[in-house]
């Protein structure tokens, strides 16, 4: 039976090609295409869509002429992607804007160590996987956003402190599908662990001035709209916001305070946008020659720059805008934790009740 | 005898094929229905599953009656009245289809948010400070206004098409026999029509079952959320997969109360001459407030939120890279275009199949293909790539013989792609066509059959032409959903392959929804541009 649906199935492609070549020969001759000699190419499977990356590809490609080949998509699809591809998979590197997702690939055996002497250099150890499958390239910071006119930074401190009586009905933040929030409660579980952290959640649940919606941008609007007084947030949406076109976004995003939290205690939970080789590579040389490159100080200019993320090489002076936020105290844990602790922190999500 | 044996052969043969291959997809998922349970399938049947089915409930019942109401009033006032800008809304009305749902949902809320239009004039002309809780959208009933605005053409179209053509007759007699209007749309419209308005919105509920943009966006909780959420948060396929299936049990439950609502009753053309309904004229306050309540549909579901988007592509024209939009454009409208055209001829293969085989399981078997449609396009996506990855590796002595270098040829390539918009999109291309099929019914084809012309003949001759209405409108609905289709497109698309809609959602993902007006303008651009076009050519038909 088996045997019959695949044999029905050849069928159907070969009368589906037979329609779709013309069109298709083109891209498709396109990827067959490195049979000459040494690879002049890397393929990237990117989770990150910001245009600042493709004109890092462009010049990147100028740079060494190596072709980027990309396909963009969401972290989770693509991971799943490689993993059916398998051995065969065409994918040299995969980009994602989440320290516990490059876990999970690390986890599922996607990646391979590589290590050099330039990635060394330029990344720090805690922002590289002890294994060396997978470095981090750029900072974000998961902070707390303030009505300035009902808020004096005073009365904040911790993110454990928004739980308190004093901020019932006052609490913004997005829904627990998100990846930021999970990974946030997943570095509470590494650090106080499951029972601190499920209190957390709850308290936060009931601190809540309404029931989540939005994004990131939503919350910061809805404190300009008196919904709320504070929110927590990623660092570059305010950046972004502070750089709308849109003259209302300006003025929201400067009307909110920014504030570092748990600066007395465990730091504030960053997590990274970051990537790894993939197992199977045939690029393997030309992937690390891309990582290099996305770590080096000009591109980490560039997303500093473009993207207000901050940089994740030392070396590299951070925008006026970051600066005007001030430095701060980052959590010291291991950022694989974002990923050991995923599932833990989606099961605490619904058992309090976060939506 | 000897030559129409073969020939049914031949039909029922590949119709067969088809199926199987439609169905091939969905077969994993169906088998998750067996396996056992574990911890996260009671947790979440413990905290969340009830909520979210609950919500997912709401969802489809609320979106569908709304559809419905909308559609249908619609679709009567335009069959059987005369009024201002008639003419112009009876085609208009099908545009809010061109806007993807959950850009119409960043859209809206764009709108109606503290920064949005209405809040900012309110407090900057009138200095007066609202509260915002009453502009939310975000919330249950958000999702279903944004569902029914976006969505009631599906409902309204077939709806339309029908009275306008099938039934004059019989709303001719009701008239004639002295029924005033009101007694005419219940006791013989609603009745007669019953056939096009459920297989509108069942489309619908289809449609807003398998949707995860506007629920994810508006932080609103469904099945398809717990779909996602056990399977990339948990890493727990099985219970995913179980959780798929148990939706699409529930949607086969549908599909057979539809069957059952359709009945045996058939309302096939009764006649040659199908005549348009004579309209009724309508003056004064009556012909203006069916001309408003058009109007305001019309500019709900299409002038505002393309007007919100204009005034962005204005806000933020240069600031994004556009240079190779055109070939976003020329992506989008081939892959559309060469998949909608398989789909229909698919369609009308499998469509045949239930009229040349009789039997319950005949009339089943086509409906089990469109299954694919309940299920979040991520989880179909991941379903083909599994199979196209098998298919290449048993392939892989033939690419050796042909001395590729690699292993990987069919899923690299945009036939992936193309395959898994036909699995997904078959059955909104296959309701059209069937619904074409209902509509002539088998008399004429009977008729040929006895004068000696073989199936083949008799379809190109005696069918065809009487389905060329369901297959231009089915081809350019599964073109137009096409176009805006993101989860399979983002997942399965070959290196460096853009398209309009994974331009927009690359934007809107990273909440820059003003940057990705532009390119939403231009799916919604040619999805008006395909649906006048329609329009212009079912006008000329000679009624």
């Amino acid at each position: 039976m088996k045997k019959m649906l695949y044999a029905a199935l050849v069928l159907m492609l070969l009368l589906l090609s037979a329609c779709g070549n013309q069109e298709a020969g083109n891209e498709s001759s396109e990827s067959d295409a490195p049979e000459d000699t040494e690879s002049k190419e890397v393929n990237l499977y990117t989770a990150r869509h910001y245009d600042v990356d493709d004109q890092l590809y462009k010049k990147f490609e100028e740079e060494t002429g190596i072709k980027v080949n990309l396909i963009k998509g969401e972290a989770d699809e693509l991971l799943e992607r490689i993993k059916r591809e398998g051995d065969a998979t065409e994918a040299d590197l995969f980009l994602t804007a989440d320290a516990g997702r490059l876990f999970r690939a690390k986890d599922d055996g996607l990646f391979q160590a590589v290590s050099s002497d330039l990635l060394d250099e330029q990344i720090p150890e805690n922002f590289q996987d002890t294994d060396q499958m997978w470095y981090g390239l750029t900072k974000r910071a998961r902070v707390m956003v303030y009505n300035k006119e009902t808020v004096t930074p005073e009365e904040l401190s911790t993110y454990e402190a928004l739980t308190e009586d004093k901020w019932k009905g006052r609490v913004l933040i997005r829904g627990s599908e998100n990846v930021y929030n999970q990974s946030l409660l997943a570095s509470f579980i590494e650090i106080d662990g499951e029972e601190k952290a499920k209190e957390w959640a709850a308290g936060m649940v009931a601190n809540f001035a309404r029931d989540p919606e939005g994004g990131d941008r939503d919350q910061a609007k809805a404190i300009a709209a008196g919904v709320g007084d504070i929110a927590i947030m990623n660092t570059y949406y305010l950046g972004q916001m502070l750089n709308s076109e849109d003259p209302e976004e300006v003025k929201v995003a400067e009307s909110l305070g920014i504030f570092f939290p748990n600066q007395e205690t465990t730091g504030t939970h960053v997590n990274v946008s970051g990537a790894g080789v993939v197992k199977s590579s045939k690029n393997k040389d030309n992937a690390i020659k891309l990582l290099e490159f996305l770590s080096a100080p000009e591109a980490q200019g560039t997303f500093a720059e473009a993207n207000y993320e901050y940089p994740i090489n030392d070396s590299v002076e951070s925008t006026e805008l970051l600066k005007s936020w001030g430095e701060f105290k980052e959590q010291d844990i291991p950022l694989s934790a974002l990923g050991t602790n995923n599932s833990k922190s989606i099961l605490i999500f619904n058992e309090v009740g976060w939506k | 005898m000897q030559r129409s044996l073969k020939n049914i052969n031949v039909w029922t043969f590949s119709a067969v094929i088809i199926m199987a291959l439609l169905f091939l997809p969905n077969l994993t998922i169906v088998g998750g229905i067996f396996t056992p349970t574990n911890e996260n399938w009671a947790h979440m049947k413990e905290h969340v599953l009830w909520s979210f089915v609950s919500t997912s409930l709401i969802l489809v019942v609320a979106t569908a009656a709304l559809t419905i109401s909308i559609g249908l009033s619609l679709a009567w006032l335009i069959a059987q009245y005369q009024f201002p800008l008639r003419n112009f809304l009876k085609w208009a009305l099908i545009l809010p289809l061109s806007i993807p749902p959950f850009i119409g949902a960043y859209t809206y809320h764009g709108i109606v948010n503290y920064t949005g239009v209405i809040q900012t004039t309110l407090r900057e002309r009138f200095g007066m400070e609202v509260n915002p809780s009453y502009f939310d959208i975000m919330n249950l009933p958000g999702a279903i206004f944004i569902y029914t605005i976006f969505l009631y053409p599906y409902v309204y179209t077939i709806t339309r098409i029908f009275l306008s053509q099938q039934s004059a007759s019989l709303i001719e007699t009701s008239r004639v026999l002295g029924k005033g209007p009101w007694r005419t749309f219940f006791h013989v419209v609603l009745p007669i029509s019953r056939v096009s308005i459920i297989g509108g919105a069942s489309l619908v509920v289809l449609e807003v079952l398998n949707d995860y943009g506007v629920v994810k966006y508006y932080g609103i909780q469904t099945f398809t959320t717990a779909i996602f959420q056990t399977w990339f948060g948990l890493g727990d396929i099985e219970t995913s997969i179980k959780l798929a299936a148990s939706l699409m049990g529930f949607v086969i439950l549908v599909l057979m109360i539809e069957k059952l609502l359709r009945g045996r009753r058939q309302y096939s053309y009764s006649t040659t001459k199908v005549r348009p309904l004579p309209l009724i004229q309508l003056t004064g306050w009556k012909a203006a407030s069916v001309t408003g309540f058009g109007l305001v549909i019309m500019s709900l579901g299409f002038f505002i939120p393309v007007i919100q988007l204009i005034d962005w592509t204005i806000l933020t024209f240069g600031t994004i890279p556009m240079e190779e939009f055109m070939v976003y454009v020329k992506n989008s409208v081939m892959v559309a275009g060469i998949a909608a055209t398989v789909i229909i001829v698919f369609a009308l293969i499998v469509g045949n199949f239930g009229r040349l085989v009789h039997g319950k399981m005949a009339k089943l078997l086509p409906r089990l293909s469109i299954l694919g449609y309940s299920i979040p396009g991520a989880v179909i996506a991941v379903a083909v790539v599994t199979a196209f990855i098998g298919l290449d590796r048993t392939l892989a002595p033939v690419y050796q013989a042909l001395e590729f270098d690699t292993t990987l040829v069919l899923s690299v390539s945009l036939i992936m792609l193309i395959s898994a918009y036909i699995i997904r999109f078959f059955a909104i291309g296959f309701n059209s066509i069937e619904s074409g099929y209902d509509k002539i019914g088998t008399n004429f084809r009977d008729a040929s059959r006895l004068l000696g012309m073989g199936i083949t003949k008799t379809f190109f001759k005696v069918d065809m032409p009487m389905l060329k209405g369901a297959i231009i409108s089915g081809f350019i609905i599964v073109f137009i959903d096409i176009l805006k289709e993101i989860p399979l497109t983002l997942i399965l698309r070959p290196f460096n392959f853009d398209t309009l809609s994974t331009k927009v959602f690359q934007y809107a993902s990273d909440e820059k929804i003003m940057e990705a007006s532009q390119a939403s303008l231009l799916i919604i651009g040619i999805s008006a541009l395909s649906i006048i076009v329609f329009y212009k050519f079912i006008e000329k038909e000679p009624k």
